[in-house]
């Protein structure tokens, strides 16, 4: 009698502890900061992929239009998974969409375009990663809508079924 | 009449379990000390009264807002939502780089100062958030 | 080629784990001797992780891209030497290390316990076959080291500076091997449990496998020490850090465990606790992967990482915990009862009481390191518990777990009197006076300062004097108690006499202070195969009219683009001198600490000597036999 419950009431802790772990997995990365919006849009000046020429940024987002600036590279893999996506934005006359290159060479960011197709109407190079550090960016692949020089959302990682309907919400 | 054996035994029951419960409560008690909590910027503006326990800020250091001198070191913690001005005597680890993510440790003078006592930067510079990783997982 | 190679060995592995439980099963029925095919089969398994491991590291050697582990962690730049080491310092192959030392040990286990019954082997077989069962699904489903990138990248991202580095380098291989171990113990504990095993012979024969994970263990500890004392450049060694308590942990509860064996050696009495304790010695090492590779924790060493594989370990986990759980329930009955007793002042009730100290020492890192989660599951509140409450819970502890330490093992087993009780008074006089001369001149906490110096002193003494008395008796102990009192005094008299000096300074300028003045003289720069370096020229002229020159040294790597900066560090017997640059970007000022830390050194000398004592049982009780 007195065994059983003893054995119980571990059983009972042991279950206890798990539910806490399982609950703690979800919220993880706890320094991870509040994802960047509403914020300007970084000045930078960069190479055009297709050219030697420089272009600033403020003359990429000149316009009172949505933009949607996307990082990727051709080394990364779920890139491949939202450029559908991309493609489907890019018929879409409301946005416009700007790459950033990431740490890529250009012949395999080519090659990358040739076989899945460009949905960009301008691309930029980040040859060493410094633009994407002035965007603050975490990773490959990362997109930001903008609006009025301002980053209105700010997607981290893959474009997915949901994002891509809150995009297609926003720029409605 | 209980034997002096069973007498013995449940004295020694009572024992283990007065000690187990004094450890745990001595435990917790100073625990409560000796916390450090974690907020962000945001969280430290909508503060309703400054506290005097140690805490952690953390965020991205502001870029363009680090200077030295020689007793101390400036810079500005921003959550991109607000921001709060870091004032720092202390090493400064490899990491500590301006556009970077980073965690102070220290005590609040206001609501817009940070006295930190300590620094701390993540150690991994190729730091994915976990969607991205999970997504290269599934290929 | 090498990834593919990899792979397929792994998934045979899993099949020869089936083949290896189908068999051990049909054995187990039969009342032959234990199959010999069993023992090949374990062969072939091992074989088949050491070929999958060393597809793996010939993929890092050949910078093989198109390997998805690879480009995340390697770059063509990287010397041959961390191109190896990176091959188990991330997370898919640190996993494939922990599969190749768990079928390695299971092997060898297999291999020594010849004398031992055939159902007993058989079970603990199985028991590790579950084990490895799990960690091979965990590995392909989740972490597959051979992921394939296509189209293959022509450079990789290349391995964090910071872990480039020989003390990391193998530190995680010989951690490892200390965790591991204790899955062995555990599996052998469920065996022995379930067969009604528990018994004096049992005890000789696990604690072999005991003493080698608590050497690996210990020795894994102290290079992880080593590492953060020079790399980190914070000039500390033990940091309280999530990571760094999840290693102690273990570590805590196998040298409890060690105690316990050796008093069921001797009396065949706490059984249940040695149980306890090897479950929660394993349960405790998974905990520490699943703590460390879930990114729950709250931790400045927490690396990339992802909750899938979190959520798998935690399963895993708990599945074998409350396997053990059933098992220790429905299996275990107290034996012989009547051996339970024993007198007040004896072997037993000293080693007892220290593992009752040790347990609460468990209990308040394991608080400390687990409440952060519970807290912010709780109420959502981000919190992280600092080294002032860890200080605070264990040192007034350290001062009885001294004296039982110094005094147990002159005492005999079941009964016993004090002998000696002159010299015992006598060195307790001698310690305190040592340490009131050392103690004098400070201000703050003088008592509790002098106190536990008097009884790291004491046990000292004691163990030096067993030394000179026993020679050779009980060698191993002495030498490992001994190492312990060294290191409580080290690191306390390190901690009361260790000055630092943080400043920030341009070059050519001179900071000065009472006890010495710093010039930066200048910095050279130079290119490496992999790294720029800056090395930095300070001159340190003490008070006492020496002077010092030390040269830290900041590396900025190329891929990726990271700084480090290594600590210059001028040793000798009695004291480090230690200083360390950081280069803060776009400044001018160069953020200068110095520190001087007396009985640095032996830190790591006495961890070293605590193991030798766990080495010399491990090969005395060989020389016996």
């Amino acid at each position: 009698m007195k065994n059983k419950f003893f054995s119980a009431s571990i059983i009972i802790i042991f279950i206890f502890i798990f539910f806490i772990f399982y609950k703690g997995l979800e919220n993880s990365n706890i320094y991870t900061p509040k994802t960047n919006v509403k914020k300007n849009v970084p000045f930078f000046e960069a190479k055009l992929f297709d050219s030697s020429n420089k272009i600033k940024s403020e003359d990429i987002f000149n316009k009172n239009n949505f933009y949607l600036f996307n990082v990727w590279a051709s080394w990364c893999i779920p890139c491949k998974d939202e450029h559908p996506f991309l493609m489907k934005l890019s018929e879409n006359k409301n946005i416009e969409l700007i790459g950033l290159n990431y740490k890529d060479s250009i012949l395999n960011a080519k090659n990358f375009l040739k076989k899945y197709n460009n949905p960009y109407k301008t691309i930029i190079q980040d040859i060493d990663g410094t633009i994407g550090i002035e965007w603050g960016a975490y990773g490959v692949p990362e997109t930001f809508i903008i609006n009025n020089d301002k980053i209105i959302k700010r997607i981290i990682g893959p474009i997915n079924e949901t994002s891509f309907l809150e995009i297609k919400e926003i720029i409605k | 009449m209980y034997g002096r054996k069973v007498k013995l035994r449940f004295f020694f029951v009572i024992l283990t379990l007065l000690t187990l419960f004094l450890t745990v409560f001595l435990i917790l008690k100073s625990l409560e000390k000796n916390v450090v909590y974690f907020q962000s910027p945001s969280e430290i503006k909508a503060l309703s009264e400054i506290k005097k326990n140690k805490i952690r800020v953390g965020g991205m250091v502001k870029i363009n807002s680090i200077s030295m001198k020689t007793k101390e070191i400036n810079f500005i913690i921003t959550d991109f939502e607000n921001e709060i001005n870091v004032i720092y005597s202390g090493v400064v680890p490899n990491l500590f780089t301006e556009g970077k993510g980073v965690v102070a440790e220290g005590y609040l003078k206001d609501k817009n100062f940070f006295l930190a006592t300590k620094i701390l930067a993540k150690h991994d510079e190729n730091y994915m958030p976990p969607e991205v990783k999970a997504a290269l997982q599934e290929k | 080629m090498f990834s593919l190679i990899g792979y397929y060995s792994l998934v045979f592995g899993l099949l020869f784990s089936f083949l290896i439980v189908l068999l051990s099963i049909k054995n187990f029925r039969d009342k032959n001797i234990l199959n010999d095919k069993i023992i090949s089969l374990t062969f072939f398994q091992l074989f088949f992780v050491i070929m999958s491991f060393l597809g793996l590291i010939a993929s890092f050697i050949n910078s093989d891209f198109s390997n998805e582990t690879v480009f995340n962690h390697s770059h063509t730049t990287k010397p041959l030497f961390y191109k190896i080491s990176g091959t188990w310092g991330n997370h898919e192959g640190s996993l494939l290390l922990w599969l190749l030392v768990l079928t390695l040990f299971i092997f060898i286990f297999l291999l020594r316990s010849k004398d031992q019954t055939k159902q007993y082997r058989i079970l603990t077989l199985l028991f590790q076959q579950i084990i490895i069962i799990g960690f091979f699904i965990f590995i392909i489903k989740t972490s597959n080291p051979f992921n394939y990138i296509f189209p293959v990248p022509k450079e990789g991202l290349g391995l964090n500076p910071i872990l480039q580095d020989p003390a990391l380098a193998i530190h995680p291989p010989i951690l490892y091997l200390g965790y591991v171990g204790s899955s062995i113990i555990f599996s052998s504990t469920l065996a022995a449990t379930s067969l009604g095993y528990i018994s004096r012979e049992w005890a000789k024969h696990i604690k072999k496998w005991v003493l080698v994970s608590w050497i690996f263990l210990t020795f894994g500890i102290l290079l992880g020490s080593i590492w953060a004392y020079y790399e980190l450049g914070w000039g500390g060694f033990w940091f309280w850090d999530p990571v760094e308590n999840v290693s102690l942990m273990p570590w805590l509860a196998l040298t409890t465990l060690f105690h316990c064996i050796l008093v069921l050696e001797k009396r065949l009495i706490l059984t249940s606790w040695v149980i306890i304790l090897s479950i929660s010695t394993f349960a405790l090492s998974m905990c520490g992967t699943f703590l460390v590779r879930s990114g729950i924790l709250n931790s400045v060493h927490t690396f990339a990482n992802d909750p899938e594989r979190g959520l798998f370990i935690l399963i895993f986990l708990f599945c074998l915990i409350f396997l053990a759980l059933f098992i220790f329930f429905f299996f275990h009955r107290v034996q012989n009862k009547d051996t339970n007793s024993f007198f007040w002042l004896s072997k037993e009730t000293s080693i007892l009481i220290n593992n009752w100290f040790m347990m609460y020492f468990l209990s308040v890192v394991l608080i400390g390191t687990v409440y952060p989660i519970f807290l912010e599951v709780l109420s959502s509140e981000k919190i992280s518990v600092g080294p002032p409450f860890y200080n605070k819970l264990i040192i007034p502890f350290l001062i009885p777990f001294l004296f039982a330490m110094a005094i147990g093992p002159k005492l005999k087993w079941i009964k016993s009197n004090l002998e000696n009780k002159l010299f015992l008074i006598i060195f307790f006089i001698i310690s305190l006076f040592l340490s009131i001369s050392i103690t004098r001149n400070l201000n703050s906490s003088f008592l509790i300062n002098t106190v536990l110096i008097a009884s790291a002193f004491y046990l000292f003494l004691i163990t030096l004097r067993d030394f000179v008395i026993n020679k050779f008796k009980n060698l191993s102990q002495t030498i490992a108690h001994f190492g312990f009192s060294l290191l409580i005094l080290s690191i306390l008299l390190n901690n009361i006499f260790s000055t630092e000096i943080i400043t920030n300074l341009k070059i050519g300028e001179t900071f000065r202070s009472e006890k010495f003045n710093i010039n930066f003289e200048k910095i050279e720069q130079q290119n490496k195969q992999n790294f720029r370096s800056i090395t930095g020229k300070f001159n340190i002229k003490n008070s006492n009219g020496t002077s010092e020159v030390l040269n830290p040294e900041l590396r900025i790597y190329n891929q990726p683009n990271i700084v480090t900066s290594e600590a210059d560090i001028k040793m000798n017997m009695f004291t480090d001198k230690f200083m360390t640059m950081n280069l803060v970007q776009n400044q001018e000022h160069f953020n200068i600490r110095y520190q001087v830390k007396p009985f640095m050194i032996w830190i790591w000398i006495s961890v070293m000597l605590i193991s030798f004592g766990g080495i010399i049982t491990f090969f005395k009780k060989k020389y016996e036999k």
